[in-house]
C-alpha cells in the first residue's frame, strides 16, 4: 500500500490589518514556520523539502517566495517547490506536500503560506489583473462585484433576502470573537450586516472580506515517521481541486456552486463519506462573501438546494451545534492572501488533533472539511477530508 | 520608524488574441457575435472558444447570434476602483439567445439612484440588447453596454 501523508504540525500568527502590520513578510513567514516546528517539535534538520506559495504581482514580486526561503533559517539543501495558483495557492500547497510525501519522494514537508495581500497599494487593482483579460477585465468588475453576482441569481432561485445573506456574517464573526488569531474579533448584527456601505448589490462591506496579514505554516509527514511529534497525527484522508471554464461567462449556473458540488461527490467517495452531516465533526469553507456560505454548504451536502441559510440559522454551524462550520471566523473575518487559503487547513488540523485555542475546539472532533476556492468568479475549487489518526 | 517603502510597476503588453478571439473581434467591428459550436455536445460558446473542454474536440463550426438575450445574473457597483468606470454602472451575466455560456457586459439606460428598485429593473429575466459603438475596433468594448428591450 502506498505511503499515507499526514499532518504532524502548524503555525499561525495573529492577524491585522497591513497598515497596522509592523513586520515584513519574511518576518511572519519565519514566526509562523518556526510556530509550526515548535508545536511539532520536529528538528529543523528533519526536514526533507519546502513548498510554498505566492501570488504574482499582489506583493510587488514574481516569484516572491523563492527569495524568502534560504532566509528563514532551515539550511542550504532543502529542495523548494513554488506554487502560484492565485486563490487555490493555500490548499494546493497541502495537495502538492501530501503527494510528495505519497509519491515516496519526500517523509517531511514544510507547507508555508505566507501575507501575500500584504503590499498592493491599491490591491482592487492588482486583483483584477487576474481576471480574464479581453473580453471580461475591460468590464468595471472587481473581486467582490463578481462575488456579487452568486446571491443575485441565488436570490432569484431561492427568494433568499439581503437580511438573510447577513446570518452567515454574523455567525463568522461570533466564532471570530473566540479566534484569538482572527483579524476582525468584533461580533455583529444582522441590522449592522445589512446598515453597511453597499459595495456591490446586494453585498454590503460588512459581507466583504477584509485585507489581512499573517502567515501560516504546515508540517505534513510520510505516516509511520512522526514518533518524534508531539501532536496527534492528522490523515490526509482525500483531496482533490476541481475547475470551470476560465472565463466567468463559462459557469452555467450562478445560483448554485456546481463545481463544487461535482468536486464533493468525488472526495466524498475517495474518502467514504456517505452523509457528510452525520460524519464530518468540524468545517472550514472559503467564503470571503458571505452569501458563499450557505451556498457552499448546499454544494457540499450539508443542506438541500436553497437549504444553507436555514441550516445556519438553525445553530447546527455554531460551536455548540452538530456540524460546527468556520469557528476560526473564515476568510470573511480574516483574508491574508496564501496564508488565508491554507487557514482552513491549518484549523481543521489543529481541531482534529485537540490543539486549537481552547475557547474555540470542538470537544472529540475526529473528521473535519477544508475548502478552498480562487478565480475571481470563483472557477477554481479545493477540498480535502482530514481525520484524526 | 520607517516599516515600508513605496514600490511601483509601469507594464505595458501587448496580448496576441490568437485566431479564435482574433476572429470574434473582427465581427465584433461588423456588429457581429459570432460564437462557435461543439460539433458533440452542441453547446454553443461566446465569447468563442477553440476547443470544447468537456468533449476535447475542435469547435469549429462558427455562427452569428442575435445580439439580444436575458439577463441570468447582475450586480450594480456602489463603489468602482481606480481606473474603473464611475459608479453606480451594472454589469450582467446576459444569455444571448441560442448561446449555452454567459457573455459579462455593462446594463445602461437604467435609473441606479434607488437602490431598492434596482432589481425590478435587470432581475434575472430581463431582455437587454446590445448597443454598439460609434467607432468600432474590435474589441469587447465594440459593443458600449447592453440596453433593456
Ligand atoms: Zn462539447
Amino acid at each position: 500500500m502506498a505511503t499515507r501523508a499526514v499532518i504532524g504540525g502548524a503555525g499561525i500568527t495573529p492577524a491585522t490589518s497591513p497598515r497596522k502590520q509592523t513586520s515584513s513578510s519574511l518576518e511572519l513567514i519565519q514566526e509562523a514556520v518556526w510556530g509550526a516546528l515548535q508545536h511539532s517539535g520536529a528538528a529543523p534538520d528533519s526536514l526533507d523539502g519546502i513548498v510554498i506559495g505566492n501570488i504574482d504581482g499582489f506583493e510587488g514580486t514574481v516569484l516572491g517566495a523563492k527569495h524568502l526561503v534560504r532566509r528563514l533559517g532551515l539550511g542550504t539543501e532543502l529542495p523548494v517547490s513554488i506554487l502560484n495558483t492565485g486563490g487555490t495557492t493555500g490548499g494546493n500547497l497541502v495537495q502538492v506536500a501530501a503527494r510528495q510525501v505519497r509519491a515516496g519522494d519526500r517523509r517531511r514537508v514544510l507547507v508555508i503560506g505566507g501575507p501575500t495581500f500584504f503590499g498592493a497599494q491599491d490591491l482592487q487593482s492588482a486583483i483584477n489583473t487576474n481576471s480574464p483579460m479581453i473580453v471580461e477585465q475591460p468590464l468595471g468588475m472587481g473581486a467582490y462585484h463578481m462575488g456579487a453576482f452568486y446571491p443575485s441569481a441565488y436570490t432569484e432561485r431561492f427568494g433568499a433576502t439581503v437580511e438573510d445573506y447577513a446570518v452567515s456574517a454574523v455567525q463568522d464573526h461570533e466564532h471570530a470573537s473566540r479566534n484569538p488569531y482572527a483579524h476582525l474579533r468584533n461580533t455583529m448584527t444582522v441590522d449592522e450586516v445589512v446598515g453597511a456601505k453597499p459595495l456591490s448589490y446586494p453585498l454590503t462591506m460588512a459581507m466583504v472580506c477584509p485585507v489581512s496579514t499573517s502567515a501560516n505554516a504546515l508540517l505534513v509527514c510520510a505516516e509511520g515517521t512522526t514518533s518524534d511529534l508531539r501532536p496527534t497525527p492528522v490523515l490526509i484522508k482525500a483531496f482533490a481541486t476541481s475547475s470551470d471554464p476560465y472565463l466567468g461567462g463559462g459557469k452555467n449556473d450562478f445560483a448554485a456552486m456546481e463545481n463544487l458540488a461535482i468536486l464533493a461527490q468525488k472526495v466524498y467517495q475517495l474518502a467514504d463519506v456517505r452523509d457528510p452531516r452525520e460524519e464530518i465533526d468540524v468545517v472550514e469553507v472559503f467564503s470571503p462573501y458571505a452569501p458563499m456560505q450557505p451556498m457552499q454548504l448546499e454544494a457540499l451536502g450539508f443542506a438541500p438546494p436553497g437549504g444553507g441559510i436555514d441550516l445556519i440559522r438553525s445553530g447546527a454551524t455554531r460551536i455548540d451545534g452538530d456540524v460546527p462550520v468556520n469557528l476560526s471566523g473564515g476568510p470573511l473575518c480574516t483574508n491574508a492572501g496564501v496564508a488565508g487559503e491554507l487557514a482552513p487547513l491549518v484549523y481543521v488540523a489543529l481541531q482534529l488533533m485537540g490543539d486549537a485555542p481552547e475557547a474555540m475546539q470542538v470537544p472529540g472532533a475526529r473528521r473535519g472539511l477544508a475548502h478552498g476556492t480562487g478565480g475571481t468568479f470563483f472557477q477554481f475549487e479545493n477540498l480535502a477530508i482530514l481525520e484524526r489518526t | 520608524m520607517t516599516t515600508t517603502q513605496r514600490v511601483h510597476w509601469d507594464l505595458t503588453y501587448d496580448v496576441h488574441l490568437g485566431a479564435t478571439w482574433g476572429r470574434f473581434m473582427a465581427g465584433l467591428t461588423e456588429q457581429q457575435i459570432l460564437a462557435n459550436s461543439c460539433p458533440e455536445c452542441s453547446r454553443t460558446f461566446v465569447p468563442p472558444q477553440a476547443y470544447c473542454e468537456s468533449c476535447f474536440v475542435r469547435t469549429d463550426e462558427w455562427i452569428e447570434l442575435p445580439a439580444e438575450g436575458v439577463v441570468e445574473a447582475f450586480t450594480v457597483a456602489w463603489q468602482g476602483f481606480r481606473g474603473g468606470p464611475t459608479p453606480p454602472y451594472a454589469i450582467a451575466g446576459i444569455r444571448l439567445d441560442g448561446a449555452s455560456t454567459l457573455l459579462m457586459h455593462y446594463v445602461g439606460g437604467l435609473d441606479l439612484d434607488d437602490p431598492s428598485a434596482v432589481r425590478e429593473q435587470i432581475g434575472p429575466g430581463t431582455r437587454v440588447r446590445a448597443v454598439w459603438a460609434q467607432e468600432r475596433t474590435g474589441q469587447i468594448l465594440d459593443i458600449t453596454h447592453f440596453e433593456k428591450i
